[in-house]
């Protein structure tokens, strides 16, 4: 597990985390049950104040992403298709937002835009549609 | 090794370490803190900002009862601080800006000199920060470098194992090397402690990763006192762009603090929560023609609007309101 934030950021540092750590288990990178680092450890490594650490983590726990049991470290819950799925969307949403503008600001118009997303896709693997084709 | 017990560490208690009353203090003619009231509570580690002169040397000095306010009170440890004794003071680590040490010791006679007057002195401690700051215990104090200086006034004030911590720019004559090692000397001393920290610092770029509260002084008033996360999360720079129409020249809505630009393009720094700035930019993207692209601001650049800082260079002020 790799998270690599910018303290510096104008985006709090327990967010960056929050969100790496959401695109890291929608994407299954992170599958149920890997165990996170503890906070401690997580704040040493990223040089931050440990409180920012338990923030994220606890936020995280909260929203069920996340499950700590007693005398256990923490670890990556299950997580439900349908939840995977929407957090892939919002994470992939978010992505594409920035280009949205990009793209209206540039004149180009969205036939244009969309054949360009697609000539990406095609150009980067990507997991096979299950259905649509 | 798994690792149950540092989840929750440190644990953020309602105590307050320290705490200030409606607390004014002048010399003479000049008003060097104004009407500061404010609490820090245990296990925080403050960052005090604020430009030159700001009060924020005045305000560290209140807090050990160095100075005392003209009036209204200060209170450390919950003791009124010109009632602190030997029993609070050994409780606190100060590093103070300009450090006046006896320079005609060694480094290894002022340690062992200085340790006498704390029954906690920790001699490894004391050990394992010279050596991790290389910092030679042969030199004579008064033929140190301004940056060995300052590493010798951290370890003297960390080695004791102090519960407050007062650091009056304790970097500003590091390079950036050293910087880092105090930097991840301070945090893992924090982590492995339920301890406070006061940070003074000009140096945004390095506290900002360490602290999780701001108090920021203009002319010794607070203009911020809050979590950074929130800080944080209460300001946006949106970038305006048209789509055809000119912009107008200023801009009134209520949250822009700032704005500066052009017909085409400006930038506006908006105050608010996520939610209101969203509904403001709902209702201004129905008003106007316009494009707008949201950034978060980081320490560095909420450093302006904090310290109420609103001129802005002459060949941008149409704009501003």
């Amino acid at each position: 597990m790799l998270i690599l934030i910018d303290a510096n950021h104008g985006v709090p540092a327990y967010r960056q985390i929050v969100d790496q750590l959401r695109f890291q288990i929608a994407s299954g990178r992170l599958p149920a049950g890997t165990e996170l680092p503890s906070t401690r450890a997580l704040a040493q490594q990223l040089g931050i104040n440990p409180m920012t650490v338990s923030k994220a983590y606890g936020l995280l726990e909260a929203e069920g992403l996340l499950r700590h049991r007693p005398g256990l470290a923490l670890t990556v819950a299950p997580q439900s298709v349908a939840q995977v799925e929407e957090e892939r969307e919002a994470r992939l949403r978010a992505a594409l937002e920035p280009a949205a503008l990009a793209a209206r600001q540039l004149g180009l118009s969205k036939t244009r835009a969309v054949a360009l997303f697609r000539q990406l896709l095609s150009e980067t693997p990507v997991a096979e549609d299950d259905a649509d084709a | 090794m798994r690792d149950v017990t540092s989840r929750d560490t440190p644990m953020l208690t309602a105590e307050s370490v320290l705490s200030f009353t409606h607390v004014h203090k002048s010399f003479k003619s000049t008003t060097a803190l104004s009407d500061v009231s404010l609490e820090v509570p245990r296990g925080t580690i403050v960052g005090l900002v604020g430009r030159n002169g700001c009060g924020k040397t005045t305000l560290l000095h209140h807090v050990t009862g160095l100075m005392l306010p003209t009036s209204g009170t200060c209170t450390t440890f919950g003791v009124s601080t010109n009632a602190l004794g030997a029993r609070e003071h050994a409780r606190m680590g100060v590093v103070h800006q300009h450090a006046k040490l006896l320079g005609w010791m060694r480094v290894e006679q002022l340690l062992q000199y200085i340790a006498t007057f704390y029954e906690s002195w920790d001699v490894s401690l004391s050990q394992q920060l010279t050596d991790r700051l290389q910092l030679s215990r042969d030199g004579k104090v008064a033929e140190l470098s301004p940056g060995n200086v300052q590493k010798l006034s951290l370890v003297l004030a960390l080695s004791h194992r102090p519960e407050l911590l007062l650091l009056d720019e304790p970097l500003s004559d590091l390079d950036p090397t050293a910087r880092q090692d105090v930097l991840a000397i301070l945090l893992e001393y924090f982590s492995a402690r339920e301890c406070t920290i006061v940070i003074s610092s000009h140096l945004l770029h390095d506290i900002e990763p360490m602290v999780n509260r701001i108090i920021c002084l203009e002319q010794g008033r607070v203009t911020a006192n809050a979590d950074l996360d929130t800080l944080k999360e209460s300001y946006a720079e949106w970038i305006v762009t048209t789509r055809g129409t000119p912009l107008p020249l200023s801009w009134s809505e209520p949250g822009i603090v700032r704005a500066q630009g052009d017909a085409s393009q400006a930038r506006l720094i908006v105050r608010g929560e996520l939610a209101t700035r969203e509904s403001l930019r709902v209702s201004m993207a129905s008003r106007y023609d316009i494009d707008i692209e949201s950034r978060a601001l980081n320490l560095e650049r909420l450093f302006p609007v904090l310290t109420g800082d609103r001129t802005t260079p002459p060949e941008r002020a149409h704009a501003i309101r």
